[in-house]
């Protein structure tokens, strides 16, 4: 038993050795289960899992513009036809652009 | 030791001083504790680092969701008492320390978003407890209320609850300045300098936290499945 040490209003004394650990979930199955029930009431993961968005290219290291789905699918036809990455069509169309702008 | 997790899915209601509250108050009766901070806001941490730890509690933080189980295994088995203070935030962190706790305790203002939204754990609770067969202790606490009048929405509250059959807690934890204070200060109630009514902030916290030891005391004794 212990005492408080601080100013008493009223005695209070405490059965440490009934302050013990009961059984928890132990298993991983009831863990997830439980997880799972949690999730559904909105309990979810807040952590962030990674850097967020598209990887830059490891040629590159820059990020691909993004462009419109049917420009997309026609980039990606070309460059799979010529066995080249997206980057090399963007790099000529860039070059014909300045030619055209005389940039 | 019994591990008790702070759990609301809402901030602002008082998880981190009635984790600061409890464990100052149950290390001065020569209860060491552990406090684990898992709120990226690091409440309890910058109380910590405020001033000298008071005797008997240990503060660890960068607490993760891969971490948070182990972490309270690992420091209930040393003789500890382990108060959790989660994100005021509905996680996956919170639920994991949920299913270790020999208490959960959800501080709740006197208001009826508080009580909407900390009614989430106790359904949360109930339905685990259903699932599980294990009786998970519950206990909603009162914070920051008034220190002269009861409103009609804090009766109302009371009474909705006690009818449902949740537990609560009977001694309230009063909005005192002595308590928000203890953030800055660091330390415990005896050590810092006076703020407001110091007397009444400490007998208030006193019993407090001896309401929530009966609890653990009594929890143990109905659970025939102690270790």
């Amino acid at each position: 038993m212990t005492q408080p040490k601080n100013d008493n209003v009223t005695p209070f004394q405490v059965d440490l050795k009934k302050l013990r650990s009961t059984r928890k979930l132990q298993s991983e199955k009831e863990l997830s289960q439980m997880e799972e029930r949690a999730a559904k009431k909105g309990f979810n993961s807040r952590e962030s899992s990674g850097t967020p968005g598209r990887k830059p290219s490891p040629r590159t290291g820059q990020v691909h513009a993004k462009v419109l789905p049917n420009v997309s699918d026609e980039i990606k036809e070309e460059k799979n036809r010529r066995g080249v990455v997206q980057g090399v069509l963007i790099e000529e169309a860039w070059a014909l652009y300045k030619r055209e702008h005389g940039l | 030791m019994p591990t008790i997790v702070i759990a609301s899915p809402k901030g602002g209601t008082g998880k981190s001083t009635v984790a600061v509250i409890l464990a100052t108050e149950m290390a001065l009766l020569d209860i060491p504790v552990t406090i684990l901070d898992t709120d990226p806001n690091l409440s309890v941490t910058r109380w910590a680092n405020a001033a000298k730890l008071p005797n008997g509690i240990q503060v660890i933080g960068d607490i993760t969701e891969s971490n948070i189980i182990k972490m309270i295994r690992e420091h209930e088995g040393d003789g500890k008492i382990v108060i959790v203070d989660p994100e005021g935030i509905a996680s996956r962190k919170m639920s994991r320390a949920i299913t270790q706790a020999d208490l959960v305790i959800t501080p709740m203002r006197p208001t009826s978003l508080d009580a909407d939204i900390g009614a989430e754990i106790i359904n949360l609770i109930e339905e685990e407890e259903e699932a599980l067969g294990r009786k998970i202790q519950l206990a909603v606490a009162f914070t920051m209320t008034s220190n002269t009048i009861i409103s009609m929405q804090e009766r109302g509250i009371h009474e909705s609850l006690v009818s449902q059959g949740v537990d609560v807690i009977e001694c309230k934890l009063a909005l005192r300045s002595a308590y928000s204070a203890l953030f800055a200060t660091g330390g415990n109630l005896y050590t810092m300098p006076p703020q407001g009514n110091m007397e009444a902030a400490k007998a208030n916290a006193k019993r407090f936290a001896e309401t929530v030891l009966i609890r653990l005391e009594k929890g143990n004794t109905n659970d025939p499945t102690q270790k």
